[in-house]
């Protein structure tokens, strides 16, 4: 086998909950604040369907064939060629969406704090980050997320807590006014990036206790549900209808912060939750891009692989678009289309298609046996 | 022995290039030292003749901060601040034009007001209070405020207590005795369905320095009018801003007066709709300590409080009808959030008169139910400076 490192399910839940919200806390409180208004808190418990769903179809895919990836087991269900398609296009989805992720960061960083830093040092300085933890293998990257992941969380809390006396809970009545769609609509983009636990069919093959990947996903699931809950709640409860009009409502948020007129200007604790959060959610696509690429092309080793796709990476994500403004329009039309597509509509038909093959192997054997 | 030099020499050069990474950690192009800003402490926007803008920001001089706090030295050489003033179409535009005449870098990261002069205030704000939410230097926390005649003035006053004018703003706005509006909330009640704002009134007095003194209300986001102190008192009533309060009541039946000091207060907007009749019932309880008592009143007499607890809750209605009989009656501007609660209550309902608030908004029949609790009676029981049979029981 390709990773010769085991994780535990433990550590895939806590790789995949920076994976997940790293960029969710930022953007796309806006994002769903312009569709759902008061009701924003409502979207990501929607949303969160699709993460469950998710992580059913990865750890029911990965029971079919135990010991491999989306990359390999596609080969086997449909067939050498049309597998072979199947997973370049998985590549080359994740190549472009790791390519928006390190764009998202870029745009973060250089539009909060380094406004004349050209994007490419700051992009290039993460990949190169990233490179190291995934030449490491699957291990370092989940022992870097067992460091950062705690520590992310204790920094959202220090925020959360702080914002509380400045809090308004009155400005999420009426709840549901307009009914459930708008809450519902608020969901799609979240959705959008809850199916990024696919990225669990990368990791699965290599627990040493897959019996409890099922559990420890839904649990990463629903932590991920509840924090998107906490931080647009405290975004709407500070901002009430002006919540969609700032760029980044959490850090707004943050820098509204005014304890004993000493305790303020704590932007600096959402940018080490950001650059920390991204670094391991980078490092997890990064790695499924790799390790998916290495085993598509039948290669022995991944590790030669990891420094030209980051530069390639890098490229990505500054072709990704022009401006921020085009971004966060593709991160709301086409990106959900393409990401539900290729990462539950393919997922279900893959098991669908699994299950098939598997009755019929199953049926061919006992005949044999007979 | 060829392969154990070449790893050290490897690991030399990785060392070497690990050292050359450090420079990358230095902040890159953005780097700034603190001896290259200039602060800005307070902001001022007035309207020019032309249409334009005249930005005015008091800046900090670091030299003659650091002396305040040494106390020896020059001995309050010079002022610890200085008002430098351009005009432009834009306040980033006038902002370029006065980093022409300042030797630093201008940074907002620690401006706490915005003042707005009368007449720009007059003219519209919403297009000023823009740059306040999109640059990401300054703050949604700073301070906003309307001043008399010209905002440059108040930037330009010298304080006795404080470093800078804009600091006293900032505490006087802190306390909260008026009407305290950060750029957040003001963003939210000009995006508010009930159009309207209401921004502390700021003034200058040439012997006491600055004041709050009222609050200017704002229908949409241009100035209508303003109100004085004791209205503005009835106003923070039925927002629930009320923090900092003294109420002096001259009890019935008796002479002199009875001051008390306000512990907490809560006011509770509930909307009915009965009959297609749209009612506001203000639910207020305030919780008072008494701290002076010149009456020959027994403080320690239950009856007595009782019956004082009922004038001071009749006090705070006479305020609140007062502020409301002008505000809403004749400004006819809801600058008490009664369209925000009518909306949350009845969502369907205000989706009917949204369009045309200002109309229904003097219609509504406003009761007001206050109760007043006098906890405690102070250090002292009986009046003090008075003999034993004088005290009235």
């Amino acid at each position: 086998m390709i990773e010769k490192s085991r994780i535990s399910s433990f550590q895939m839940a806590i790789m995949m909950y920076p994976t997940i919200l790293a960029t969710a806390i930022l953007l796309v409180p806006s994002i769903t604040g312009k569709f759902a208004e008061r009701d924003m808190w409502l979207s990501p418990i929607l949303a969160s369907s699709i993460g469950f769903l998710n992580v059913f179809l990865a750890v029911q895919l990965n029971k079919l064939y135990p010991k491999m990836t989306l990359i390999e087991y596609s080969e086997k269900i449909i067939g050498l060629i049309p597998g072979k398609i199947l997973g370049f296009a998985y590549l080359f989805f994740y190549l472009q969406t790791n390519g928006i992720v390190f764009r998202e960061y870029g745009e973060f960083v250089v539009g909060n704090f380094l406004s004349k830093t050209p994007m490419i040092v700051v992009i290039g300085s993460m990949a190169l980050v990233c490179a190291f933890s995934v030449r490491g293998g699957a291990e370092v990257i989940a022992r870097s997320a067992q460091i950062f992941v705690p520590l992310v969380v204790i920094l959202l809390l220090f925020i959360f807590i702080l914002l509380v006396p400045d809090l308004e809970p009155k400005n999420m009545f009426p709840i549901m006014d307009k009914g459930i769609m708008p809450s519902f609509m608020g969901s799609v983009v979240p959705a959008s990036w809850f199916s990024e636990y696919t990225l669990i069919a990368f990791l699965l093959p290599f627990l040493h206790d897959r019996g409890k990947g099922l559990k420890w996903g839904f649990i990463s699931v629903f932590t991920v549900m509840i924090t998107m809950v906490v931080t647009n709640m405290s975004a709407l409860f500070l901002f009430g209808s002006i919540t969609d009009s700032f760029t980044y409502p959490v850090m707004s948020a943050a820098r509204y912060i005014d304890v004993a007129d000493f305790l303020q200007h704590l932007e600096s604790i959402v940018m080490a939750i950001w650059v920390a959060g991204t670094f391991v959610k980078i490092s997890v696509f990064y790695y499924a891009l790799v390790l998916g690429t290495a085993q598509w092309l039948n290669m022995s080793d991944y590790r030669t692989l990891v420094l030209p796709l980051g530069f390639l990476l890098v490229i990505f994500s500054l072709w990704t678009a022009p401006n921020l403004i085009e971004m966060v329009h593709y991160l709301t039309t086409t990106w959900v289309f393409n990401a539900l597509t290729m990462q539950v509509a393919i997922p279900i038909l893959l098991l669908i298609l699994g299950k098939i093959r598997r009755k019929r192997g199953t049926k061919v054997g006992s005949t044999r046996n007979d | 022995m060829i392969n154990l030099y070449f790893r050290k020499l490897t690991n030399i050069l990785l060392c070497i290039c690990l050292c050359f990474f450090m420079l990358l950690l230095t902040g890159c192009w953005d780097r700034t030292e603190i001896n290259d800003l200039a602060l800005v402490l307070g902001t001022g926007i007035d309207k020019t003749d032309d249409n334009k803008i005249q930005l005015s920001v008091q800046l900090s001089i670091p030299k003659a901060m650091g002396g305040t706090q040494q106390g020896t030295g020059g001995g309050g050489s010079g002022k610890p601040t200085i008002v430098k003033k351009a005009t432009g179409s834009t306040i980033y535009d006038a902002m370029s034009r006065l980093q022409e005449k300042v030797s630093r870098k201008i940074f907002w990261g620690h401006n706490r007001v915005v003042i707005f002069g009368e007449a720009l205030a007059k003219d519209g704000i919403r297009k000023d209070i823009d740059f306040f939410a999109r640059h990401p230097e300054p703050r949604l926390r700073a301070y906003t405020f309307v001043s008399t005649g010209k905002a440059i003035d108040i930037l330009e006053v010298i304080p006795e207590l404080e470093r800078s004018s804009a600091e006293i703003a900032r505490e006087l706005a802190n306390f909260k005795i008026g009407m305290s509006v950060t750029v957040k909330d003001l963003l939210q009640m000009l995006n508010s369905g009930a159009d309207s704002a209401a921004l502390p009134w700021l003034e200058i007095n040439p012997t006491e320095g600055l004041r709050v003194n009222g609050t200017a209300v704002f229908k949409k986001d241009k100035m209508k009018g303003s109100i004085n102190d004791k209205l503005t008192r009835g106003l923070l009533w039925l927002r629930d801003d009320v923090h900092l309060a003294t109420v002096t009541i001259e009890p019935k039946n008796t002479k002199g007066s009875i001051s008390f000091n306000l512990l907490r207060s809560k006011t509770k907007l509930v909307p009915k709709i009965v009959d297609g009749k749209w009612q506001m019932i203000a639910k207020i309880t305030t919780e008072d300590d008494a701290v002076e008592n010149d009456t020959a009143l027994n403080l320690m007499d239950p009856k007595i409080v009782k019956d004082l607890e009922k004038q001071l809750a009749q006090r705070i209605n006479q305020r609140i009808r007062m502020t409301l009989n002008l505000v809403q009656k004749d400004m006819r501007i809801d600058v008490f959030g009664f369209g925000e609660a009518f909306h949350r209550k009845y969502p369907n309902e205000w989706e009917k008169v949204k369009g045309h608030w200002s109309e229904k908004f003097p219609e509504i029949e406003v009761k007001i139910d206050s109760k007043a609790h006098i906890r405690r009676p102070g250090m002292s029981t009986e009046p003090q400076g008075i003999p034993k049979n004088e005290v009235k029981k």
